[in-house]
């Protein structure tokens, strides 16, 4: 398994376009990718590659997430996650 | 291919602004259709304007169409009707409310799930909260 903790920058948090991003990024790979919002409430999973089920943790601007992916190709997963957090999911 | 999307409103505006705010979450890769309105630009719904979309978006896959007041139920399924055989078995009339059921559908069939998947995940849309208590 590998996991990241990243801090959500762009204004509207992970909903929108960003979610779908999001979401879109992580259906690419094949491992299981799930989502924590560390900020909210730390103890519920998300799975990352459905846009209905990432948009109930309400992460919200400046909130924490935990990323962890799990298979093949966990490692290409989380990296490419984590750019796109951090590039502000490219806007 | 992706499942195809047509939007059916009664105001050719409000469907075009329905799939523009779902084309937004695709990435491109999702072909959505949007008939609105009646001929001359009034209210209404237009039944060979919805066959005509559908017929637009078809894929492989199949098609979801969304809708946003009843009677625009009524047309769709007349439009159906007029498609005939061709399509019948792979066209799904959603019950999903429209614009979060649009973004939804779009998201999921950008990322290839099956029209039983996408239709399903449109209608779960109706669970989504936006204003928290």
């Amino acid at each position: 398994m590998t996991e990241a903790r990243l801090t959500i920058a762009n204004p509207v948090g992970l909903h929108a376009r960003p979610a779908a991003l999001f979401v879109r990024t992580a259906a690419s790979f094949q491992s299981a990718v799930r989502v924590r919002n560390l900020t909210r409430d730390p103890e519920r999973e998300a799975d990352a590659k459905s846009i209905l089920s990432l948009m109930t943790l309400g992460v919200e601007h400046g909130h924490e997430i935990l990323i962890r992916a799990d298979g093949p190709d966990e490692e290409a997963a989380i990296a490419t996650l984590r750019e796109l957090v951090e590039s502000n999911f490219r806007e | 291919m992706p499942v195809g999307l047509v939007i059916v409103a009664h105001s050719q505006r409000l469907a075009e602004g329905v799939r523009e705010v779902a084309l937004q979450m695709t990435g491109g890769s999702v072909t959505i259709e949007a008939a609105g309105g009646v001929a001359g630009g009034a209210l209404g719904t237009d039944a060979e304007a919805i066959a005509r979309a559908i017929a637009a978006a078809d894929s492989p896959d199949g098609v979801l169409v969304l809708m946003d007041l009843g009677s625009a139920v009524l047309s769709t399924e007349m439009a159906v009707e007029m498609l005939g055989d061709r399509l019948q078995g792979r066209v799904v009339l959603s019950d999903a409310p429209l614009v979060e059921g649009a973004v939804v559908a779009a998201v999921e069939a950008s990322i290839g799930r099956s029209l039983d998947e996408v239709a399903r995940t449109a209608l779960d849309a109706r669970q989504m909260t936006k204003v928290k208590r």
